[in-house]
């Protein structure tokens, strides 16, 4: 008998224990349930109550026993271990999380990879889905003949594309070199001009987009640029804000933005702080200061439950870091433990402190302790090699690269900057934008920081990019000059060098530049759920509003962002969530798609922790991998759950 | 009808439309415009599709030039056969229909049973079980994936289907069990209490009134499961490692990896044709059952 039939059969007879066992346990768990009923007093009919209730929802109560509980707090466990399957267990502590978060060795960078591909299937991903699923929403909520049959043909591809069929013919279609997309792009682009022109801009900006990306992902100097991108943040956040009155719903959509950039921010900082070693405690030190600073803000805003939050945070902080120095034996113990007294003190005092001028007066106190500790810190350019003192330069458009001569000057000036200091700057741009713009006291002075705050990012966003081109260009040249291939963004330098000439393709599948763009193109392919989910939600958008606003003469653009954007802001809600989740969980696409060349480009979270697993049988680290993923997913969805004020539920 | 079309409205008598008032209709330019992006939309989504239905009937030459034909030339009917003849071809689709089978039954039955305890009986402690359950939501499935591998590792349970069917007597799926448990509730609870009357128990009343009024919801949640079954290529890809055990996902998936140059990709678009047919031939006969059941995980909010 051949061994599949012979494997059927196993299963059958496994699969009649199991229900044997399902009906046993059942039963016990009912009787066992009724007995607990009894023995608290519960009245005979309750009694029989608890006995059915629980009889029923049994087989999962014991499944979820077996197969989520204890593998959960089992992969826990292994999590801290050097396990592989087949050899012993031995304890290594925090070896693997410092590996994975610190991005140390191969397999750390191959992480840390992993995650930056993840991070961008979120921030392009998810809105291209968003907007291509709202669209066609839109569209086929008109009222006309035939929609069904266009919402079953928008639909169809979800089906398909959880299988690995439809994705082979994508790559098939993708093919560089004669593929039936790059074929008909071609062809179209060779009979007009114009459209020449867009599909070569349409190449040059995935390729310059994509190679200035994965420089940043791995880990390149960012040169200059690393002051543009949180200046870009603060710049395009205050923009927003300039026009019109300052009024209550703006501050709170001011206040939500930066509290999850800051959130975001903190826990990657504290995530690596925390697990570095030696312990770095000049992050956990900003954050504590951040943190103490945003309490004061609320303070004097007056809303007591987020001073304890924002107090609780850096005496947690501090004192891990404490226990960590105190363990590591760390030279700076000197320097650190008087602070984190002095600190500490009153941010303790200040939660038994009900008078609101003294506990302001001595949080004050706290706060600045923290604040001193991390200008202490950095002030010598311990963190960023003095790289602050730059942005005061900047603001009169006074650049840094002045004659540079040698690729060591341009090393030196620009050492590797990590992304961990580009994320703490943008943390602190966040809290204390936060800080000011939370403060109702003085109205003025909000409207004052807006102005002067736009104007100073954006002095300092253009005379850093152009400090930053120069500097780009400038390498290129030294490096060029000094007979060393240039390293340094090279993929990105070879991307903007020349606009794509007339027989340049984008070469999809089979390029690192290209295999995320492709994925995205399946994504937004098969968005078809989030169509249906926006479809529904368009159906209740009661009739009788759209016709008000035509009498009171909104316009059908005014009309959907005043009407239809917030009334269906559930399922928007509700998309995000599910697209952001799925994004850090992409699998089967990348399974089928890659190629040796684009498995780095492509790679997600999920798929690492597949390769970690499964196919190295690396079970300790895979276990970290996948509560690291754990708690980003559930702090994802607690965050959207916490930040989803601007839904409105009810009409 | 207002908003949209004034043309139509204006020109016609409030009770009966006349013929020029509906032509003038059908060439409304608003509808029209609509129309030829729903159509252009339409293409983008379906031509992969038919790209993968064309390619499985040509030649290798064909496959191997740049050419934009959809279709074949000669329509090379011989791709299928060749895969007829293959005894791996079999025995995936087998492997696949035995999977399925089992995990329609093992899940299904225990979801309704779960639901049914969930929505209709009132017990002490089931809001904390309910609580738990929905709780389980949020955890990603990557969290017990690896020490999942593990148990099933010491059971002696990889290179069988065990890991992939037996998990599924056990209600596996929260979020089906929510949607069974929504419709359940909406069942008027006099049913239960003549019954209730009647002498019958809660294991009679689940079977004779409450299963047969819920068949709607059922069928969502079966054909929700079979689609996802069909296309699992994640865990058959952890547990069963061995040829012979390969359910289509694999077979498919496998045929990419062949060592061959160039790659023939009129047999890797045969076998994808016969992988998707019962997808598709479930879809188009249940689509109302996808469309209610995805309006109705996402309602929730």
């Amino acid at each position: 008998m051949d061994i599949a039939a012979q494997e059927r059969i196993n299963n059958l007879l496994w699969s009649a224990a199991t229900v044997i066992f399902i009906i046993v346990g059942s039963i016990a768990i009912g009787h066992l349930a009724r007995i607990i009923a009894r023995a608290r007093g519960l009245s005979e009919g309750d009694q029989r109550k608890v006995y059915w209730g629980f009889m029923f929802a049994s087989p999962w109560i014991i499944g979820f026993v077996i197969f989520v509980v204890g593998p959960a707090l089992a992969s826990l466990y292994y999590s801290f271990t050097n396990y592989r399957l087949g050899k012993s267990i031995d304890y290594i502590g925090l070896d693997n999380y410092r590996t994975l978060l610190l991005g140390q060795g191969a397999q750390g960078r191959r992480f840390m990879d992993a995650m930056f591909n993840s991070f961008y299937y979120m921030v392009v991903g998810v809105p291209l889905q968003i907007v291509v699923s709202l669209g066609m929403a839109l569209l086929l909520n008109q009222n006309l003949r035939g929609m069904r049959i266009f919402r079953l043909i928008f639909y169809l591809p979800v089906i398909l594309a959880g299988g690995p069929a439809i994705l082979l013919a994508w790559r098939y279609m993708l093919a560089g070199n004669g593929g039936f997309v790059n074929i008909t792009l071609q062809g179209a682009a060779h009979s007009f001009f114009l459209i020449d022109w867009l599909y070569r801009t349409f190449i040059f900006a995935v390729e310059a987009f994509n190679s200035f990306y994965q420089g940043i992902a791995t880990g390149d100097a960012l040169g200059p640029f690393k002051y543009a991108v949180p200046a870009l943040i603060g710049f395009a956040l205050l923009l927003s804000f300039v026009r019109g009155e300052w009024t209550e719903s703006r501050q709170n959509r001011a206040r939500t933005v930066v509290e999850i950039i800051g959130g975001a921010l903190t826990v990657i900082l504290v995530a690596r702080g925390l697990v570095a070693e030696p312990l770095d405690p000049s992050l956990i030190y900003g954050i504590g200061a951040a943190a103490a600073l945003a309490a004061l803000g609320a303070v004097l805003n007056d809303q007591p439950r987020r001073v304890r939050l924002w107090q609780i945070i850096p005496l947690l902080l501090g004192g891990v870091t404490l226990i960590g120095l105190i363990l590591t034996g760390n030279p700076d113990l000197a320097l650190y433990i008087p602070a984190v007294v002095i600190a500490a003190v009153p941010l303790l005092l200040t939660l038994f402190i009900r008078v609101k001028r003294t506990r302001t007066l001595v949080l004050l106190g706290g706060a600045l302790v923290l604040a001193l500790i991390v200008l202490i810190r950095l002030i010598p350019g311990q963190l960023d090699n003095g790289g602050l003192a730059i942005i005061p330069q900047y603001l009169t458009f006074g650049t840094t690269i002045q004659q540079p001569s040698s690729l060591d000057y341009l090393n030196k000036a620009y050492n590797t900057t990590t992304p961990v200091a580009l994320w703490f700057y943008g943390l602190v741009v966040a809290v204390l934008l936060g800080l000011v713009l939370s403060n109702n006291r003085y109205p003025r002075a909000q409207k004052i920081v807006i102005y002067v705050g736009t104007v100073v990012f954006a002095l300092i966003l253009v005379s850093s990019a152009l400090d930053g081109v120069r500097f780009f260009k400038d390498y290129d040249a030294i490096s060029a000059a000094a007979g060393t291939p240039n390293y340094h963004f090279a993929l990105f330098n070879q991307a903007v060098a020349a606009f794509p000439n007339d027989n340049r393709v984008p070469l999809w599948m089979g390029n690192q530049l290209w295999a995320k763009p492709s994925l995205i193109l399946i994504t937004v392919w098969s968005s078809g759920a989030a169509m249906l989910i926006f479809l529904a939600a368009l159906k209740g958008v009661p009739k009788q509003l759209y016709e008000s606003a035509e009498v009171d003469g909104a316009n059908r653009w005014q009309q959907f962002w005043k009407i239809t954007l917030p009334m269906i802001s559930p399922a928007l809600f509700y998309n995000i969530v599910i697209g952001v989740i799925a994004a850090l969980q992409t699998f089967e696409t990348i399974y089928i798609l890659q190629t040796p060349d684009t498995q780095e480009s492509l790679a997600s979270a999920a798929y690492f922790l597949f390769t970690r697993t499964f196919t190295q049988l690396e079970i300790g680290q895979g276990a970290a991998v996948s509560w690291i993923l754990a708690v980003i997913i559930v702090l994802a969805t607690v965050l959207q759950f916490r930040y989803s004020r601007w839904v409105h539920y009810e009409a | 009808m207002t908003t949209l079309n004034p043309v139509a409205v204006n020109s016609t008598p409030p009770i009966r439309r006349s013929l020029i008032a509906r032509i003038v209709q059908i060439i409304d330019p608003r509808a029209l415009i609509i129309y030829v992006i729903l159509l252009v939309a339409s293409l983008f989504f379906l031509f992969p599709m038919a790209w993968m239905a064309g390619t499985s009937l040509k030649t290798i030459q064909e496959v191997g030039q740049p050419q934009l034909s959809l279709l074949p030339a000669v329509p090379q009917w011989v791709n299928y056969t060749k895969l007829f003849n293959d005894e791996n071809f079999y025995r995936s689709y087998a492997n696949s229909l035995f999977v399925v089978t089992m995990v329609l039954l093992g899940t299904v039955t225990s979801i309704t049973l779960v639901s049914y305890a969930f929505s209709r009986l009132e017990w002490k402690g089931r809001n904390i079980v309910f609580a738990l359950m929905l709780g389980t939501l949020m955890l990603p499935a990557q969290a017990t994936l690896v020490p999942q591998y593990v148990l099933f590792y010491n059971l002696g349970w990889i290179r069988t289907f065990n890991p992939i069917i037996i998990p599924g007597f056990f209600a596996g799926g929260a979020a089906l069990i929510f949607l069974l448990r929504q419709f359940m509730l909406g069942i008027p609870k006099e049913l239960d209490e003549a019954a209730m009357i009647d002498g019958a128990n809660p294991l009679q009343i689940w079977w004779y009134i409450i299963l047969p009024l819920s068949r709607p919801a059922i069928a969502t949640i079966t054909v929700f499961l079979f689609v996802g079954q069909w296309n699992n290529l994640v865990q058959p890809l952890i547990y069963l490692q061995r040829a012979e055990l390969y359910t289509m996902p694999i077979y498919v998936a496998q045929k990419n990896n062949l060592q061959e140059s160039p790659l023939p990709w009129q047999d890797v678009m045969a076998a994808s044709v016969l992988f998707v047919i019962p997808v598709l031939v479930v879809f188009f006969f249940t689509q109302r059952y996808f469309v209610e059941g995805i309006q109705m995980t996402g309602s929730k909010g």
